[in-house]
């Protein structure tokens, strides 16, 4: 008897084992802000996809803001790109060499055509990307600037919102002396200046023509029209519009701030709604749905006086996730499925209703969204066209001293002059 | 003793055995990543053949050449410099002459001071960064500090302006005091600041009735605010950064020379203090010579220490802004992996740092050798 037990346990063994060595191993990094509503319903959605493909043995590495790009980097450097990566269209941060050595796949070669064709045109333009492939399935069309207002806030101050900057610029002393702050632009971390902010100003002082031309060598970055736009965005401080506080601010304290009341507008790219909605694991909002509904709209930034491209904001295909290049077989069979489930309809519904974003996917429709994400379907409705996200647009070799510049321009440690200079020496250089 | 052929052989044999997993240990855990750090820093590496891309080739010196034309890297170094400066000139002086308060029992509680002073040193850099990070925040706890003086300073003098203006009467005049007692900056974004300040008074529906508001309305717009603005300046910004240096890690010198204070034979310092020394001649007579060593090999782990800094201060600033807070860690770490990723000129910068300390490192040998006395 002892011996059969013996025999049956030893079987039992191998079968585990085997079972065990079954399964494809499959790395995920994964970029999510683990605080924002709709982290629990996404990891129950990871959940769900472990449990429903047992053969794949999932493991989910997830970060954050500036942590994901220095964690991704150091993969890349290491030469152990994760078999799926969540990454930007252009040569944002992390993502640049993704694109320069082509370190992923063609998602269109890789993704069955009758599945691609859910997508709009504009999120499978290989154009949009910096490796001109589909190197990853953008999720929306992001714009990075968007003006939060506490439309509430300005009410009960027999304030209205500003269709101008003079009209902004007014609003300073009459909030201020309430101990509000106009205008929230957490710094700290660099990007955001750039990114939510200065692109909209360059596109609309002058254009994406000028970017190309700067690129093509017709223009410089120290013309006239560019340092101007640089020059704007320092009136912005010495209006007080902006208080300078905000340079040393970290991107996460943003959003606790401004749905504190303790600002009117923040400036912040369309991704944020998540940031302010219901989360269901907790059952809690930064603004709830009812403030949302009555409180709070999302505005284009007020126009700036000598715009030439009126009521555009600085937009780009989104974010999405690549595959490895070295991925085959059984590895690039469960890569398929993971990108599958999460571009699935189930997921991006998901991600609509927690006001994640609105998907690239067209078929995904609810009505549980909560009002700001109503509301951002409707500020997209309002925006005239998209100008240039300058960090998906630019060399990081050029854009990094923009971002170190608007930091300075911000503190008065720099002139606009100067850090067009140092541009213009970072483009100057890469023709080297 | 001469030993047969037969037990040479053996012996060379037992050597190798013993010798040679180390050694290969050593060449690929140590020697390997110095030697492809020095090929990668002459190269054009971008990522190259490992990812599909260019191939690379040797290219002399030019890492260097960037390196040394590039204004941030002598930002970095100048604050490595600093922390250098501080970590010896401050950690090992104040370590030590806390380790001999303590040692000499010239205070009281010596044991609880040890502990007290130590804490800092067990506790993670970055949370110790983080916490330091909120104090010098621009909403942390220094600047409310410095705020509410401000305020209270401003309101005696708002109130100082109600009493001589015979109460809330809002004329040019008053104006004009309220403008001398606030903030410039806040003024100046008024265009006519007397009329405009003046209409926003009055249009703001004051009345002597609710002073209360006009005062809390008037604070909020004109009260000089203190913002943490000297983390912006460069040298200035690396003010706090040394602060907490040395607050961090000063007891762990102080345990360091306290440990080493306990050899001393207590004979030789009773004997000085029987024929009439003071404690400061023991000081400098007895102790300091006798742990001259130490102090050398504590200098040398401070300077080690200090070129290779960076959790504390990724922790406290990330080397902003504007780079005025980076130092040479983080200054390659930047170039590896932030942006755009540049892996030669990290590699130099890292041989740039390997090569400062070994020239700190060197001159501290020097001296020692030359003024240190004997360790015991």
């Amino acid at each position: 008897m002892k011996k059969l037990a013996l025999v049956v346990g030893l079987l039992a063994l191998i079968v585990a084992g085997a079972t065990a060595q079954a399964k494809t191993p499959l790395k995920f990094l994964y970029y999510i802000d683990a605080t924002q509503a709709g982290y629990a319903e996404d990891q129950a959605f990871w959940q769900k996809f472990k449990d429903a493909n047992p053969d794949i043995d999932l493991q989910i590495e997830i970060l954050f803001s500036q942590a994901y790009h220095q964690k991704l980097g150091a993969y890349i450097a290491a030469g152990q790109v994760p078999d799926v990566v969540y990454m930007w269209p252009t040569s944002r941060d992390s993502s640049a060499l993704l694109h320069d050595q082509k370190l992923v796949k063609d998602l269109k070669t890789v993704l069955p055509a009758d599945f691609l064709k859910n997508f709009t045109a504009q999120a499978l333009n290989s154009a949009n990307q910096s490796s001109k492939q589909l190197s990853e399935l953008p999720q929306s069309f992001t714009y990075t600037t968007v003006v939060y207002a506490n439309v509430g806030l300005l009410k009960s101050l027999g304030l209205s919102v500003p269709k101008t900057y003079a009209e902004l610029k007014a609003l300073v002393p009459k909030l201020k002396v309430k101990g509000i702050q106009t205008l929230l632009l957490p710094d700290a971390d660099k990007w955001p200046a750039q990114s939510c902010l200065f692109s909209t100003i360059s596109g609309r002082l002058l254009g994406d023509k000028f970017i190309d031309d700067v690129k093509a060598g017709k223009a410089k970055f120290t013309d006239k029209g560019f340092v101007d736009a640089l020059k704007f965005y320092e009136q912005l401080y010495k209006d007080g519009v902006i208080d300078k506080s905000n340079v040393q601010l970290g991107y996460g304290d943003g959003p606790g701030l401004f749905a504190s009341g303790k600002a009117a507008f923040i400036v912040d790219g369309d991704w944020r709604v998540g940031a302010y909605i219901t989360d269901k694991s907790t059952g809690k909002a930064l603004i709830d749905p009812a403030k949302q509904a009555s409180d709070f709209e999302l505005i284009n930034f007020p126009a700036i006086p000598g715009e030439k491209n009126k009521n555009t904001a600085s937009g780009i295909a989104g974010v999405g996730l690549g595959i490895s290049k070295d991925l085959t077989g059984a590895k690039l069979e469960a890569a398929k499925k993971l990108v599958m489930w999460y571009y699935g309809k189930e997921f991006q519904t998901m991600k609509y209703e927690t006001g994640a974003f609105i998907p690239t996917r067209t078929d995904v429709k609810s009505d549980k969204v909560e009002p700001l994400t109503t509301k951002l379907s409707k500020f997209y409705t309002t925006l005239g066209a998209s100008t240039y996200v300058l960090d998906g647009s630019l060399d990081p070799s050029v854009f990094n001293p923009l971002n170190d510049g608007l930091q300075a321009i911000g503190l008065g440690a720099s002139t606009p002059a100067d850090v067009a200079a140092t541009m213009q020496k970072a483009q100057d250089a890469l023709k080297k | 003793m001469v030993l047969p052929l037969r037990g040479k052989v053996e012996s060379a044999r037992a050597y190798w055995a013993f010798i040679t997993p180390a050694f290969l240990l050593y060449l690929l855990v140590f020697a390997f990543p110095i030697v492809l750090s020095v090929i990668l820093s002459l190269s054009n590496y971008n990522g190259g053949k490992m990812f599909g891309g260019e191939p690379w080739t040797i290219v002399g010196f030019q890492q260097f050449q960037k390196l040394f034309v590039d204004p941030n890297f002598w930002l970095a170094l100048k604050n490595n410099i600093y922390i250098v400066l501080i970590s010896v000139f401050g950690q090992i002086p104040l370590g030590f002459l806390l380790a001999y308060l303590i040692y000499r029992k010239i205070v009281r509680w010596g044991e609880g001071w040890q502990a007290i002073l130590y804490v800092p040193a067990i506790i993670s850099v970055i949370v110790l960064g983080i916490m330091w990070k909120m104090i010098f925040a621009s909403n942390g706890l220094l600047a409310d500090m410095m705020n509410s003086i401000h305020h209270t300073t401003f309101l005696a003098g708002l109130n100082h302006i109600l009493q001589v203006s015979g109460g809330f009467n809002i004329t040019d005049d008053f104006v004009r005091q309220l403008i001398a007692i606030s903030d410039p900056h806040a003024v100046g974004a008024f265009e006519n600041p007397v009329n405009d300040l003046k209409d926003l008074i009055v249009s703001g529906g004051y009345t002597a009735q609710n002073l209360d508001v006009f005062r809390t309305d008037m604070l909020n717009l004109l009260s000089p605010k203190w913002t943490p603005e000297f983390m912006s300046q460069q040298d200035v910004a690396m003010i706090p950064i040394l602060f907490v240096t040395l607050w961090c890690w000063t007891g762990m010198y102080l345990i360091l020379f306290h440990a080493n204070m306990q050899k001393i034979d207590n004979q030789i310092i009773e004997a000085a203090r029987i024929d009439g020394a003071s404690e400061m001649q023991v000081l400098r007579n007895v102790v300091v010579p006798n742990l001259s060593g130490v102090i050398a090999n504590a200098a040398i782990l401070c300077i080690a220490g200090s070129l290779n800094t960076f959790a504390l201060i990724w922790a406290m600033t990330e080397g902003g802004p504007m780079n005025v807070t980076q130092v040479l860690a983080i200054y390659m770490y930047q170039k590896a992996f932030i942006g755009a990723p540049d892996f030669p000129l990290a590699n130099a910068i890292s041989l740039a740092i390997v090569a400062f300390s070994f020239i700190l490192i060197g001159i501290t040998l020097i001296i020692e050798k030359r003024f240190g006395g004997r360790d015991q």
